[in-house]
């Protein structure tokens, strides 16, 4: 199922552009016509001017193409069997130039009545994101591109955070109606992204840099031709595809950090290449470092070579922060191929920031002189971390004959952050004050080649799309380090005789994905009936090996003089010489290592018909056969396999009401599941990568039901304006959730199958223009979302949990509120847009008994985004992010777990487009 | 199906390196000829209970290969094992039987002909008496479910996490020898809540629990150790489960807690000795030489000695059983832990340390404050009130000597006497402290001080010996008499003990027995009276201070062991 939304920001750029003094007395008109019901092209759809005889006919990929309509402006009426007739009006066509004009048409089952609409509001591309949230068959948020280029986003994650109910936490992940990350998938391009991270298989929307993107949809409603494997939501990220005209573009942006840039700070050491995502090949495990069998003994002489095998870096660099940048150069036009057209789209983003996070504070919170909780650990200190993200898509599409459509779409995006942090409190185990000092480099990749084919038969009675997609992405973490001083006596001394008082981590996680499905529409009966059975299937190859080493170097016997006090390069360097003996060097865990494999294959049918004038029903079930193979290795090296196959059959029923033309009602109800993730399924205990905890996988793990219950109203007063209600109600069985089991020592971190959970809530999303306040006002619109909802969850008291067994499910804020108002100037471009994002407190993570959950506290976040058209071809963005620099705050009870400020960001940029 | 596991594998920290030597066995005659020198200098040494190691000079004139020949025993035939390839010096052989003699001799091949054999070299393979007990060992692969009688005419190899359930008792006659299997990481022996365990050995014939490895070869963390698990009380609520359970699927988390009987016998552990234990089957979980989880006041554990242990010697989370005559020499952590709402009473007991222990590699890691005691109130989930949480751990820590390393031996918070804190009470009656790295007693959280006031914690008899500090510095202060904490920091071990060893070989090396006219042959504390009587009834109030009485009988003769491997 490939959702296509062929719009371009930049395209509409032309329409509002005043009219260039060309010899040319006609100009060129392209687009597409879409089917709104699952936006789909529609090929054999008629497009004439009105009051000429000029006409054209779509083709399989949905376009059409005047090469020469006198310049002026025109309507243009498109006609299709099963659809209901269109037209738009004023349309702009400039002489010598191209335009561009979509049209969405609905099913004539559903609008018998022409429908008129002017050029400007078809044109408009929050429009369309409506258009699909209203067409749909279940409750879908579209974002498109004009949306996310009127806000600061800089990447999809910032971008889905718009959406209804949607809440991102650590700028990544994505929480949907309060349901965790494992509730909530992402695709490209309608193919599944695999996981960069080692303990889940979570994507981070922060890979996708927005300017490559066309828009973001993200469903809330299973249907049988989708994956399911979600309750939040289905996110699919789309880049962008091919327009009808040629266009060249560029933009270059820079940015200004109140808390970073100019200020001092502590940032990760660079090593060749970061600025291009490149440094891991700087900071790779050292071969003698791997190569060693820890099982022997280890001599002296090794033991130096071992610690002067890795690279002597230590301590985090100050320097203050310099200013963001980015840039981005894009290209896309057709290339006549003889008979066809090749149309393509290349498009490439660079971008450099970097944060302080000044005023960090962070303690655990334990029981002393009482039940409540009391902090200790507590450390302050400062971070500081340079990021950088690129990218770029290369996409093809042409038409093969008159009934197919081919395209290829290559994604590519590479991101580096490189973090230092420095921080000085006091350990409460070891009653004596500490300095501590991090360095941490993660580079993540990701890669996707997509082909696709799209077959129409029939006179449109049968739609086959059939494709295939490799899809990979690696991270590494190479030579993470820590290093503890001891500030005891005053002067900072390494506090070497422990072994966590320097430790190097080498992280390395590989995921590759082959994916092919092949879906076939057929038209039961008259077309225009409407009346289609979709059916097909899907199989997908997951495979993933994650690797994690850790090294420890310590003291094995004191240090002459005051040689401790040294900076740790200093130290490291003047001691492993030949013949000395301080060191050694010991693996902390090699538990973090498995390989997982996952092989699914799909199965559908959903018939979606007309019951009557005004009632549509989409039913049907998807078959899922999930077979994952986890295979890992114990500290000590004993091998663990965990393969638990998972069938189901996954039913789904929705009813849409169209009352009338402006008021939707649907209901739905549907079965989806929840899988283990790899690393739940291995019964082996092994440090965490990132949180220091213990955790061990559970391989009895069931596959979680849940009960899906949506019931949305919606009216659309105008073209462009939207309010709407939801209710929402899921059922959990069998949940699978993360609990604590107390230890007489460390704490072990597991996963259970709960008894049961619940979540329901109720979402408002309103979208209207203010001049029904005052005709003043027309060039206002308002819009907002808000969730409220609740859950609980039930945890069975005999899987031996220390947590809190009947709470909130961790993750779900009892609110999440989004508001924005935008200005847009009535016939030019500029615009401006205020937005507001505030999320609840939501449990970050269950508390251990009898101390409280830890708890994000909510943040107010407003961003400023202004756009202003410089010159015909050139515009200008002035961008405010986190104008109230609230605090980052996470707290336990009355303990303050994690505190930091960002800092406020303003960004000024120019782009360029012709 | 390929699972990457061979990618695991190849970065497995234990990846064995298996060795393969090809074998030929058809035999070539030697043909003497003056220009075929035998090889010369041929050496045979043994390694260890199962290999030999050769080496012999490089020949003056080239060869093409070796051919080595070995035979068992002093008149067995000799026969081809290995043809060393041109240029080799040495040859590791392996796979050999233990206490036995080999002989070895080696030809040299030039141009097809085979010189004349060297000399022999001969060498006998270490005995294997710490490790398996031969036609005698018994293969413990299996929990203990019914009663079951263990007999000093075997040897019981403890293979995986073997636990005595099911409510049956394990009888082990006096000078058994149990072995914890090396090659199944954290082998251990867990004796479960109504079930029980009766070792009782005698200063003669001593119960060992060691190492599977050949004596010479063995280290800290070898297997997992002694855990015993009582119906007694702990001062946690919610499930509670033992550190280093949970780990696979042959050792599942075991639970200690919701115990209700502080009087509760888990049988007796006489004379017992448990060596190089403390296997680590999670990062940071190692597992307790002798562990005692809500172990009950009925139980009977006297004349015990953990020795070379990778975590804490002996640890008391909660329950009430008494100890009698303990030794702990040499511990990766500490040597005496309680905690959990632990009201036992420990008197006469030895805490030795004098160097970090030699881990079995990939076992776990010694401890950045391994200390002499080290106790707590409450400490993680469960803690209902804090570490107010009751019962309050109020132990009677009677007639101890802990002589600890001195400066720069051990972590840098570690190295204490005694570390009381978070909350725990108790009474620490004529201890005598030596060496400690910094200072003799840290006196942490001001919930520890409350017990204090409340009579529930004192310090009586205590003398620090060639220790920096007494105390601390800015933690609790203590408000008893000057005179209950005597600190003599220029007053050396080697002084007060009747013989000190920084570098013992044997247990004939510490001498703890006081000095003549040292100081802490007097100076005990005897007007126990309140708290401290009425807890430590039956307890002896001695003159001296220290676990041996001068001019006494040394308790520790006979049946304890020190070695370093």
């Amino acid at each position: 199922m490939m959702l296509v939304l062929r719009r371009l920001a930049l395209a509409s750029v032309l329409l509002l552009l005043p009219a260039l003094v060309q010899a040319q007395a006609t100009g060129r008109l392209t687009g597409l016509i879409i089917d709104g019901d699952g936006a789909v092209p529609i090929s054999g759809a008629r497009v004439e001017v009105v009051g000429t005889t000029l006409r054209a006919t779509s083709v399989v990929d949905g376009r059409y193409t005047f090469n020469a309509i006198p310049a002026g402006t025109i309507d243009i009426r498109v006609v299709r069997i099963g659809y209901a007739p269109k037209t738009v009006t004023g349309v702009v066509i400039t002489a010598g130039g191209v335009t561009e004009q979509d049209v969405t048409l609905a099913g004539q089952a559903v609008q018998l009545d022409e429908i008129t609409v002017t050029a400007s509001v078809e044109t408009g591309s929050v429009n369309s994101a409506l258009d699909e949230q209203r067409n749909s068959v279940g409750i879908v948020n579209a974002i498109s591109s004009e949306q996310i280029a009127k806000s600061p986003d800089g990447d999809a994650a910032a971008a889905v955070q718009r959406v209804s109910g949607a809440t991102v936490q650590d700028g990544k992940y994505v929480f949907v109606r309060g349901l965790g990350d494992r509730y909530t998938t992402a695709s490209l391009n309608g193919a599944r992204i695999p996981s960069p991270e080692p303990e889940k298989k979570v994507v981070p929307l922060d890979l996708f840099p927005s300017s490559l993107l066309s828009g973001i949809t993200t469903s809330k409603t299973f249907t049988p031709d989708q994956p399911g494997d979600f309750s939040g939501a289905s996110v699919n990220i789309k880049t962008r595809d091919f327009p009808g005209r040629g266009f060249r573009a560029l933009s270059l942006s820079t940015g200004y950090n109140t808390a970073s840039t100019g200020t001092d700070g502590f940032f990760g050491p660079t090593a060749s290449r970061d600025w291009l995502a490149l440094g891991s090949d700087a900071r790779t495990v050292p071969g003698l470092l791997a190569g060693t069998d820890f099982g022997g003994q280890i001599t002296p002489e090794q033991n130096n070579l071992l610690v002067q095998s890795m690279r002597n870096v230590w301590t985090p660099t100050a320097r203050s922060g310099s200013p963001n940048g980015s840039a981005g150069i894009s290209l896309g036009g057709t290339i006549p191929t003889g008979s066809s057209r090749l149309g393509y789209v290349l498009s490439g983003t660079y971008s450099y920031s970097q944060e302080i996070r000044a005023d960090q504070q962070r303690a655990l919170a334990a029981t002393i002189g009482s039940g409540e909780g009391t902090p200790i650990d507590q450390f302050s200190g400062t971070t500081g971390i340079t990021s950088v993200l690129w990218g770029g898509i290369a996409n093809l599409s042409t038409t093969l004959g008159s009934h197919t459509k081919v395209s290829l779409n290559n994604t590519y995006n590479r991101t580096m952050d490189n973090e230092g942090r420095r921080e000085t409190g006091a350990s409460e185990n070891l009653a004596i004050p500490l300095l501590i000092q991090r360095t941490k480099y993660v580079e993540r990749n990701i890669y996707s080649s997509q082909l696709e084919l799209h077959h129409e038969l029939g006179a449109g009675r049968l739609g086959v799309d059939w494709g295939a997609t490799v899809s990979g992405v690696n991270r590494r973490e190479p030579d993470r380090s820590e290093i503890v001083y001891s500030l005891e006596s005053g002067t900072p001394r390494w506090f070497g005789f422990s072994n966590e008082a320097a430790v190097r981590t080498f992280g390395d996680l590989d995921e590759n994905s082959l994916e092919g499905h092949v879906d076939l529409m057929l038209a039961l009966g008259d077309p225009a009936a409407g009346r289609r059975l979709r059916f097909g299937g899907l199989m997908r190859r997951t495979e993933r090996t994650a690797l994690n080493r850790t090294y420890s170097v310590s003291l094995a016997r004191p240090l002459p003089g005051d040689a401790d006090a040294m900076a740790p390069e200093a130290l490291f360097a003047d001691y492993a010489d030949a013949g000395d003996d301080y060191f050694r060097v010991v693996p902390l865990a090699a538990g973090g290592s498995y390989a997982a494999e996952d092989n699914l294959a799909a199965g559908y049918a959903m018939l979606a018909t007309p019951l009557s004038r005004r009632f549509d029903l989409v039913a049907g079930a998807r078959l899922e056969r999930s077979s994952v193979a986890v295979a890992s290795l114990s500290t000590a090296g004993e091998p663990s396999l965990a393969n638990p196959t998972f069938t189901d059959v996954l039913p789904s029923l929705a009813l849409t009401y169209r009352a009338n033309e402006n008021l939707n009602i649907r209901a739905s109800a549907t079965q989806t599941l929840s899988r283990p993730e790899y690393r739940e399924l291995s019964p082996i205990l092994y440090r965490e990568v990132i949180g220091f905890d213990n955790i061990k996988g559970n391989a009895d793990l069931q596959r979680a039901l849940i009960q899906n219950y949506d019931l949305r109203l919606e009216y659309y007063p105008r073209r462009g304006e939207i309010l709407s209600v939801a209710l929402f109600a899921k059922q959990f069985d069998n949940p699978i959730e993360r609990i604590y089991q107390g230890t007489s020592g460390t704490r072990i971190i597991t996963y259970v199958n709960a008894l049961g959970a619940n979540n329901y809530g109720v979402e408002l999303e309103a979208r209207k223009q203010l001049d029904f306040l005052s005709e003043g006002l027309r060039t206002l619109a308002l819009f907002a979302n808000a969730t409220f909802m609740e859950s609980s969850i039930d945890i069975d008291a005999s899987q031996g949990s220390v947590t809190n067994a009947n709470r909130r499910m961790v993750g779900q804020a009892p609110y999440v509120i989004n508001a924005g108002l935008t200005w847009t100037h009535p016939t030019s471009d500029a615009s401006a847009t205020v937005l507001f994002n505030r999320v609840g407190e939501r449990i970050n993570e269950a508390g251990e008994l009898p101390l409280p959950d830890v708890v994000v506290q909510p943040r107010n976040v407003l961003d400023l985004s202004l756009r202003l058209p410089v010159f015909n071809t050139l515009s200008a963005r002035v961008d405010a992010r986190n104008l109230l620099d609230a605090k980052y705050l996470t707290t336990q009870g009355a303990v303050t777990r994690e505190s930091y400020r960002t800092g406020r960001v303003f960004t000024v940029g120019f782009s360029w487009s012709q | 199906m390929h699972l990457g596991l061979g990618t695991l594998a190849r970065t497995s920290l234990l990846a064995a390196a298996v060795l393969t030597s090809a074998c030929n066995s058809d035999a070539t005659a030697p043909n003497p000829e003056p220009s075929n020198p035998a090889p010369a200098g041929l050496t045979a040494t043994a390694n260890g209970t199962t290999a030999i190691d050769l080496a012999w000079t490089a020949p003056t004139t080239a060869v093409t290969q070796f051919v080595l020949q070995r035979a068992e025993g002093a008149a067995g035939a000799f026969a081809e094992i290995n043809r060393p390839a041109a240029g080799a010096t040495s040859y590791a052989d392996a796979g050999l039987t233990p206490n036995t003699l080999y002989r070895y001799r080696l030809a040299a091949v030039r141009n097809g002909a085979t010189s004349s054999f060297s000399s022999e070299a001969s060498a006998t393979t270490a005995d294997d008496q710490g490790g398996g007990g031969g036609g005698n060992e018994v293969l413990v692969t299996t929990d203990i479910t019914t009663n079951t009688q263990w007999t000093a005419d075997k040897v019981y190899r403890i293979v995986g996490f073997r636990k005595v359930a099911n409510g049956a008792t394990l009888n082990i006659q006096a000078g058994t020898r149990i072995i914890g299997d090396y090659e199944t990481t954290g082998s251990s022996l867990f004796v479960l809540r109504g079930a029980r365990i009766n070792a009782v050995g005698n200063a003669g014939a001593p119960i060992v629990f060691t190492s599977s490895q050949p004596v010479g070869q063995r280290l800290a963390g070898d297997w997992g150790g002694l855990i015993i698990i009582g119906n007694g009380v702990i001062n946690r609520s919610g499930v509670v489960n033992i550190e280093g359970t949970g780990t696979s699927a042959d050792n599942p988390l075991l639970p200690y807690s919701g115990g209700d009987n502080n009087f509760d016998n888990s049988g007796r552990l006489s004379y017992v000795r448990v060596e190089y234990a403390g296997f680590g089957p999670a990062p940071d979980a190692e597992l307790n030489t002798f562990t005692f989880a809500a172990v009950g006041g009925q139980t009977v554990l006297d004349h015990l000695q953990a020795h070379n242990g990778l975590d804490d010697s002996y640890e008391f989370f909660g329950g009430a059983a008494d100890l009698k005559y303990a030794v702990s020499t040499e511990a990766g952590d500490d040597h005496f832990d309680m905690s959990e709402g632990y009201q036992g009473r420990i008197q006469y007991f030895v805490a030795f340390q004098s160097k970090l222990v030699a881990i079995r590699p990939l076992a776990g890691n010694v401890a950045s404050d391994p200390q002499g005691i080290e106790n707590d109130g409450c400490n993680g989930s469960g803690c209902d009130a804090g570490q107010n949480s009751t019962p309050f751990t109020i132990p009677v820590v009677a007639n101890g000597t802990i002589v600890l390393t001195g400066p720069g031996v051990v972590g840098g918070s570690g190295g204490y006497g005694m570390v009381l804190r978070r909350g725990t009470g108790g009474h620490y009656v004529n201890i005598v402290i030596a060496k400690g790295a910094s200072n003799g007693i840290g006196y942490r959280d001001a919930t520890s001080k409350l017990r204090e006031d409340a009579g529930l914690l004192s310090l009586k008899g205590i003398y620090i010996a060639e220790t920096p500090n007494a105390f601390q510095s800015g933690q609790q202060t203590y408000a008893g008499p000057a005179s209950d904490v005597t600190h003599a920091a220029a007053t050396t071990a080697a002084s007060i003990f009747a013989g000190y060893n920084a570098n013992p070989a044997s247990m004939a090396d510490i001498n703890l027995f006081p000095a003549a006219g040292s100081p802490i042959a007097t100076g005990g504390f005897t007007g126990w009276s309140g708290d401290l009587l009425s807890r430590g009834a039956g307890l002896d109030q001695t003159t001296y201070r220290g676990a041996f009485a001068p001019g006494g009988t040394d308790w520790t003769a006979g049946w304890t062991e020190y070695s370093d491997n």
